[in-house]
């Protein structure tokens, strides 16, 4: 799976930092870091946490591709 | 049982004793379908959190354009602005809006907000009984939404009245959106004739006239922003706060629980939220035949999206009526969600977790009267919670 942002929807509420801080964290002027996109389907705590950023976007600018 | 018309219920949204205690009605809409049309509001409501999250996330089907309030004239007088408007036009809007207020604009007053917050529930634990809607729950905001946009003299002593009017014309033309109109065209007034010299050197607001000035946001344009910062985040707010409040007045389990862990603060405000979401309903317009479970909303249908009802759907929520801090609704249907999503969420969340934060380290339980409640259109919020004593945590 993959994690696409949608970054002009992005606002930086940084929820999905708290959800997923395996795989992306805000930068130092508030801009969302993907750190890891692609994740293996094997990996299910990677899964759970993309999942998780993903519901708690209050925007809607995560999906999985 | 396919495309299957909704089942309809003589329910008015907007009858005082519904407004004032909304829950069995939700409780009864719920159960009677995922849509249910309205005739007395002319409005299909969804009723389950599925299909109100999913509604707000579908814009194409159902629309801001002309369908956010209750009656034509308050549509008419949004048409043009991000709240009322949909992709792409509303992508830059809503960019222009959020400029000021995304959380990494609003990074710098996290320090300010929580020593206010701070101070005012320090004074309050040591005068030991107050009304805490006007003392901390209406005071909090105000201050903070002033200093934001810069506000001075007579403009200030408006906020109030004005964000409450800015709401309640959203409902039907019954008789509080009548009485509003007028207080809500103040505030049209004042926000298209304010200037940067009437705010505060240095404020949000005076930032969004140099900003016009540079060309950097199309002309005319930052009154507007000004108007939805007044209109939208005033009211709103103030209901959050008592309601943080009295949920906690009357769970002091709950707050014990905060005042253990304070790691729970945001919990804990997501589970106000979800359990008394401030809005009693926001407007939709169908753009074509929608189907939602089966059950068809015709086109140009107004649609009504009931965060209270969605908020308590057992389906999604197991034990909806109990408020549990360490539930954490992360994904509760309070500031909608999607591309319309409360625009001022972040600074809601400064102030809301202030507060709580304040009230978990300073107050270990609240003794209160009777929440005092008015019936309104759209923002439910206490209107009166006398404090009797404060037991010092």
């Amino acid at each position: 799976m993959r994690i696409v942002l949608d970054r002009a929807r992005c606002e930086g509420h940084g929820l999905c930092e708290e959800a997923a801080p395996q795989l992306m964290h805000l930068d130092d002027e508030g801009e969302l870091v993907l750190d890891r996109e692609e994740i293996s389907v094997t990996d299910s705590a990677a899964n759970a946490e993309a999942n998780a950023a993903v519901r708690v976007c209050p925007v809607a600018a995560l999906r999985i591709a | 049982m396919p495309n299957s018309t909704p089942p309809a219920s003589d329910i008015d949204l907007f009858d005082d004793a519904v407004t004032v205690d909304p829950w069995p009605t939700y409780a009864a809409l719920r159960d009677l379908g995922p849509v249910v049309y309205l005739p007395a509001n002319d409005t299909y409501v969804l009723t389950r959190y599925e299909g109100i999250r999913n509604a707000l996330l579908d814009w194409e089907a159902f629309s801001s354009v002309n369908g956010i309030g209750f009656n034509p004239m308050v549509n008419e007088a949004l048409t043009g602005t991000s709240l009322a408007s949909d992709p792409p036009v509303h992508t830059q809007l809503r960019a222009t809006l959020t400029e000021n207020l995304s959380p990494r604009a609003l990074r710098g007053l996290k320090a300010t907000i929580d020593t206010k917050a701070d101070a005012l529930v320090e004074q309050l634990v040591n005068k030991g009984s107050f009304e805490a809607m006007d003392a901390l729950a209406r005071a909090l905001p105000l201050e903070v939404v002033a200093d934001l946009i810069g506000f001075t003299g007579a403009a200030r002593h408006n906020m109030l009245r004005w964000g409450q009017a800015a709401m309640q014309v959203i409902g039907p033309m019954n008789e509080r959106t009548a009485e509003n109109f007028p207080i809500a065209g103040e505030l049209y007034g004042w926000c298209s004739s304010v200037t940067a010299e009437d705010l505060q050197p240095g404020s949000v607001g005076r930032g969004i006239f140099d900003a016009e000035g540079r060309g950097d946001i199309p002309p005319h344009t930052a009154g507007h922003i000004i108007h939805q910062y007044l209109g939208a985040g005033v009211d709103s707010t103030i209901a959050s706060i008592g309601n943080i409040i009295a949920l906690f007045a009357a769970h002091p389990d709950q707050l014990a629980l905060v005042r253990e862990n304070p790691a729970l603060v945001p919990a804990a405000f997501n589970e106000v939220l979800r359990y008394w979401p401030p809005l009693h309903v926001w407007g939709r317009r169908a753009t074509k035949d929608v189907d939602v479970e089966g059950l068809r909303i015709p086109a140009e249908a107004h649609v009504g999206l009931l965060f209270g009802a969605g908020n308590h759907d057992p389906r999604h929520y197991d034990d909806p009526e109990a408020f549990l801090v360490e539930r954490n609704p992360v994904d509760h249907l309070a500031f909608g969600y999607g591309p319309h999503g409360c625009a001022g969420q972040g600074l809601a969340r400064l102030e809301a977790h202030a507060v709580i934060d304040a009230l978990a380290r300073r107050v270990g339980r609240l003794v209160v009267g009777p929440e005092v409640r008015l019936p309104t259109n759209i923002t439910r919020s206490i209107d009166e919670l006398v404090v009797l004593e404060v037991v010092p945590a």
